[in-house]
């Protein structure tokens, strides 16, 4: 499948070469200049190229590494940072890597404090349900800065839109809110008020555990401070609190954490949002005003809870400990058979690595690619009308190796009985005999 | 064993070192359990030193170590703390780890009679965790220990459940293994991959393949190999073997298979294409390695494999073959006790060691 992204990676520029570029020649140039002879034959302009001649260059993965970590493909890209994929050399685990660039940082508003502030932050927490950060490089040279994160499979935000209703069955929004707490918890108890919870911001690993993430605009609590009092936020305005919409000098900082959870759980199980505006001023009116509304057919104790969350007077609204109390957190819904999973990226539904194309470009893959450096338009067409079938012919995606030619190995070990051992590959020989006995 | 063991510092009394962890995090010695002269093993960890995830890791392999009962994996007869130790009492396999054995003794690798004993006994213990749900992550010839009645599987720090999290009903497990850098030369293609797919029990299979190549031929593949190098050939599907004359052709500088003895050939070499290894061996190894776990067998069907009829066969007594390894017993102690007062009076300078104390500042 690496191959087939590689190909759909084709830019326009990589588009090599059209044949008949000889009858392009045969026609002289001045026929275009010259538009008032209408009669002639359309035909001599435009030839019809077979799809098979048209010839595509796959494009080259090469491979760039950054300190220990080799890139991989582009994951996302924000207001002002890039993530991408990569690999630790040194411990073969996956991580993503968010690229600052710090001319970009200067450009937005409060962009270079908002970017040392979330790693000051993220260095000191260690948590199951907040991102972790691993490492941070700085390329002066370039102007660079790389936060290397945990991998992420996707966002909960990705899911909800993958699906029809753009929401989610109740013991699956249930699960996310459960960790969700889980980690408000943690961060409240650090003196940290996210200020940003909202479904883009909630990352998902391979094994579904929920990580909250950025924390750009986050505020750690002065350790002296006698409460959570806070003046300034730039969270996403559909996820403000009343108090904020109605432009408020200070607030209490965890409860605005509680009211955009709110306005989470509420989007996560309706696919909704309670309140909404055609532009800023509409929406923060809707909100100030905050006439909520629930559906009705939700369960009651939903609805209950949804109704403390989004509680308009901050005093009263829910706190932390009490939403754990409530009974529909508590009372674990039963699984059914729906499930949103996380969408396909790229079309790839098993989210592999996408570093190992680069590695094998470094590794030279001379003799097992070199088949398939160059490609027609036909058999890029019959490849995707061949993935288009339901019938799966390498079932486990480690198909990542270009061909089945190259893995004469692995089909001569299918074999039942087999004469014929394939010999060591010379790169074997070449360790053993650099190996010592000690 | 039926004895129990106290886990009071003071009735154990250390007589020698008998070596140290891969990563270094701990140090075991011989030691003797005074209350009846018994000899044990004494894991010392140096909790000074060590990080936080991996006291976790240490505290949850005790736990399963005395969790887990089977008689081919190492228990864990006491632990307890001891100034800055953590210690953990485990009998004493007179033989030590097959890697051991391996350095010391049988540098091109050990006899295939050998190797089908220890690998039944592996398989056995194998067999055994999986039925309790548990993956262990870090199969590999230093956690393989040899006592006189056979083999026991240890190294449980890397153990893990199949069933993590309620929410997975589908049998497959995601989770990287933490500090897993030392054993990546063993881990399976889908382990290694970390994509959705994820991996399940199946994995160890695999890595007792390459646990097969390392005891077979003296040295673990992609020894030496860059890690990013050896994740791309085990992706492709390229399957390590058991080298002997069948697999282990020397060629010269124009390709062609060489028959001639010169100077480029060592005598490790020669060996490896002298030697020939039963087909059965070369077959089970095979199975073990297939890209695809879904064609790897268990370790159930493992252990009905035709390579462990020789066992059945074998008369010769485990000892024999294990010449000219000779275990540690009472007899052989008092030999090599003279170094242990440099190994504590160096363990007490560390311990002095004010220097290399580091204050975190920033938790």
């Amino acid at each position: 499948m690496n191959d087939k992204m590689a190909i759909v990676d084709c830019e326009s520029d990589d588009l090599l070469c059209v044949r008949d570029s000889e009858s392009f020649d045969n026609n002289k140039p001045s026929i275009w200049l010259n538009d008032d002879n209408d009669d002639i034959d359309i035909q001599q302009f435009f030839h019809k190229v077979e799809s098979d001649e048209i010839i595509y260059q796959t494009k080259k993965k090469r491979c760039k590494m950054i300190g220990k970590y080799v890139m991989g493909d582009m994951l996302g890209e924000g207001s002002y940072a890039k993530v991408k994929e990569a690999l630790d050399s040194q411990t073969l685990c996956r991580r993503a890597v968010k690229i600052l660039k710090k001319k970009k940082l200067r450009r937005i508003p409060n962009g270079e404090e908002n970017a040392r502030r979330e790693i000051q932050l993220l260095k000191s927490l260690r948590h199951k349900n907040v991102i972790e950060l691993v490492d941070v490089m700085i390329d002066e040279e370039k102007q660079k800065m790389y936060m290397v994160m945990e991998y992420c499979v996707g966002g909960l935000q990705d899911m909800l839109e993958s699906t029809p209703d753009k929401k989610f069955p109740t013991w699956q929004a249930h699960g996310y809110f459960c960790q969700l707490l889980d980690g408000l918890e943690y961060l409240h108890s650090q003196g940290i008020v996210h200020k940003d919870i909202k479904p883009s911001n909630l990352l998902l690993t391979l094994d579904g555990t929920l990580k909250i993430s950025d924390l750009g605009v986050a505020e750690a609590l002065d350790l002296y401070a006698a409460d959570d009092t806070c003046y300034t936020s730039q969270g996403s305005p559909a996820f403000q609190p009343p108090e904020i919409a109605n432009g408020n000098e200070k607030f209490h900082g965890f409860k605005v954490d509680i009211w955009s959870s709110g306005v989470t759980l509420y989007n996560l199980t309706t696919g909704q949002y309670p309140f909404e505006g055609d532009n800023i001023y509409r929406l923060f009116e809707s909100i100030g005003r905050c006439q909520l509304t629930i559906p009705t057919d939700l369960d009651p104790t939903l609805q209950d809870l949804l109704a403390g969350m989004l509680e308009k007077d901050p005093e009263t609204r829910l706190s932390l400990q009490l939403i754990r109390k409530h009974p529909w957190v508590i009372r674990k819904p039963a699984r059914t058979l729906d499930f949103v999973p996380v969408p396909p990226r790229a079309g790839d539904e098993t989210h592999s690595m996408t570093v190992l194309p680069y590695l094998f470009d470094a590794y030279g893959e001379a003799s097992h690619q070199g088949s398939n450096e160059y490609i027609t338009e036909r058999q890029l067409n019959e490849e995707q009308r061949g993935s288009r079938l339901p019938v799966m012919t390498d079932d486990l995606g480690v198909g990542c190796s270009t061909s089945t030619a190259d893995n004469g190995a692995a089909a001569a070990a299918a074999e039942p009985k087999r004469s014929w051992r394939r010999p060591t590959s010379c790169l074997s020989v070449k360790r053993l005999s650099s190996c010592r006995p000690s | 064993m039926s004895i129990k063991f106290s886990s009071d510092p003071m009735e154990y009394q250390l007589c020698s070192l008998l070596g140290q962890c891969t990563t270094d995090i701990a140090v075991v010695f011989l030691g003797r359990y005074t209350t009846n002269g018994c000899l044990v093993a004494m894991k010392k960890y140096n909790m000074e030193k060590i990080s936080r995830t991996e006291t976790e890791l240490i505290q949850d392999e005790i736990i399963l170590m005395r969790q887990l009962s089977h008689s081919n994996l190492l228990p864990c007869l006491a632990s307890f703390v001891s100034g800055h130790d953590v210690v953990a009492i485990s009998p004493l396999m007179g033989y030590g780890s097959c890697h051991d054995l391996i350095l010391r003794h049988f540098n091109t690798g050990l006899p295939e009679l050998l190797i089908a004993i220890i690998l039944r006994d592996i398989l056995q213990a194998l067999n055994y965790m999986h039925q309790k749900g548990m993956i262990h992550r870090a199969v590999r010839a230093s956690h393989i220990l040899v006592g006189s009645d056979g083999a026991r599987l240890s190294g449980l720090r890397y153990a893990c459940c199949v069933r993590q999290n309620s929410n997975n009903y589908s049998r497959r497990v995601h989770s990287f293994p933490l500090t897993t850098q030392p054993n990546l030369n063993w881990l399976s293609p889908e382990l290694l991959q970390q994509n959705l797919l994820g991996y399940n029990e199946k994995s160890d299979v695999y890595s007792l393949g390459i646990t097969c190549c390392e005891l077979a031929n003296g040295v673990v593949p992609f020894a030496d190999t860059p890690t990013t190098l050896m994740l791309t050939e085990k992706v492709r599907g390229m399957a390590p073997q058991l080298l002997d004359c069948t697999t282990y052709v020397i060629y010269d500088d124009t390709g062609q298979p060489n028959e001639d003895t010169d100077c480029r050939m060592n005598d490790q070499m020669r060996e490896y294409s002298l030697r020939k290894f039963s087909e059965p061996f070369h077959d089970l190894n095979e199975l073990c390695l297939m890209c695809d776990p879904h064609e790897r067998p268990t370790p159930a069907q493992l252990l009905t494999h035709a390579f462990f009829k020789q066992n059945r066969r074998n008369t010769q007594p485990l000892y024999e073959l294990l010449l000219p390894a000779v275990p540690i017993a009472e007899e052989n102690v008092p030999e090599i006790q003279d170094d242990l007062e440099s190994i504590l009076a160096e363990d007490k300078m560390s311990a002095l060691d004010l220097c290399s104390v580091n204050w975190d500042f920033d938790r």
